[in-house]
């Protein structure tokens, strides 16, 4: 009984001392919790809250993203050969003047076939540039637009390596245009201020 | 790694089909150098341009068969997930039996079912491997507990700003 009472006693205290806590901020009574040590009107409501860790990066690393990349590509390039192989497919079907069934055969072979080409090509030029990338990003100890342009780049070489000096030069210079044109889009607001003086800065 | 969380459901297919392609491109490669060494003709040279050869040609076609299996298993998981309303390694087993049975659906009854049974069993083995893992490492976080005195012989009110 004598606990009870005690209980009783502490409730009827409480407002009074509420009111007086009540000068702190927040639209929460201040404690309002047994386990919430610390007035919530101290926690910013207006703007959102990330936890970075201390010396962390505060962008996502390219290991992070590159199985993403490697994934989206893949299926990007299934979609595209599987359209193109639809496309000459109804082409070859037509032209060879089959119907029916072995219409039907023909065209889901098409599309496979094109699909699984299309998307085996995109994967591996994203597995390798991905591995570029990590690699410099890794080694440089930064994660910017020359790592992109260099690691594409690099992918173009390498993929095209084996087909002569020519190819692999434009297959290199292909990467190096996508890189380019990316690294411009990507940097578009910083461009725009370029263009012209604004005094109003710095 | 930085890689220590999974994305949530509908980019974690993405994800997953990159990570199989990666390891499919990767463990092929050096499947296929080894394979194109040994099938050459003899000479050193011939031997390093058979491997190179198989690389090229054999394992893109590795990577995406892997590819098409992470990507319908991370498929089949997120729509049991969406299904069951829970994530447990049920989950992983019964996706894992599905996506073998239908990617061999080409093939026939038998071997639909045979591949189910195959790709449920390394499901099974898979999850069995980390819950095995999980708790022997749980071992060293058990938490040991001081020995507690109760508070209430001390003499001590409770602050009577208490509130439930």
């Amino acid at each position: 009984m004598s606990s009870l009472n005690e209980n009783d006693d502490a409730n009827s205290q409480n407002n009074s001392y509420g009111s007086a806590g009540g000068g702190l901020t927040g639209q929460f009574k201040p404690f309002a919790s047994p386990y919430l040590n610390f007035d919530p009107g101290y926690i910013p409501q207006a703007q959102p809250e990330f936890i970075f860790l201390d010396g962390g990066s505060k962008q996502r690393g390219r290991f992070e993203l590159a199985f993403g990349q490697i994934g989206g590509s893949c299926m990007i390039g299934a979609g595209l050969g599987g359209v193109s192989g639809f496309y000459n497919g109804l082409k070859a079907a037509t032209l060879a003047g089959q119907a029916g069934k072995l219409r039907r055969t023909q065209l889901l072979n098409h599309v496979m076939k094109n699909g699984s080409a299309t998307a085996n090509t995109f994967g591996s030029v994203a597995v390798i540039y991905s591995a570029f990338g990590v690699f410099l990003s890794w080694a440089r100890g930064t994660d910017d637009d020359l790592n992109t342009i260099t690691a594409a780049t690099a992918t173009g070489l390498l993929y095209k390596s084996t087909a002569g000096l020519k190819r692999c030069g434009m297959g290199g210079a292909i990467g190096l245009g996508a890189s380019v044109l990316y690294a411009l889009w990507n940097n578009k607001d910083r461009l725009s201020d370029l263009g012209h003086y604004n005094p109003a800065q710095r | 790694m930085e890689e220590y969380t999974r994305e949530p459901c509908p980019w974690r297919i993405v994800d997953d089909c990159g990570g199989a392609f990666t390891m499919g491109l990767i463990g092929g490669g050096v499947f296929q150098s080894i394979k194109g060494f040994r099938n050459a003709p003899s000479g050193i040279n011939r031997r390093l341009l058979g491997s190179l050869v198989a690389i090229k040609q054999r394992s893109p076609i590795i990577a995406g068969n892997f590819a098409v299996w992470g990507g319908m298993f991370s498929t089949i998981d997120c729509a049991l997930i969406h299904a069951r309303k829970k994530e447990d390694p049920w989950n992983s087993i019964i996706s894992g039996a599905a996506t073998g049975g239908i990617l061999a659906a080409r093939n026939g009854l038998p071997a639909m079912a045979g591949s189910a049974f195959i790709g449920g069993v390394l499901l099974a083995l898979i999850e069995g491997v980390g819950i095995l893992f999980t708790r022997l490492s749980a071992e060293q976080f058990q938490p040991q507990l001081p020995p507690m005195e109760d508070p209430s012989q001390l003499g001590q009110k409770p602050p009577p700003d208490y509130q439930y």
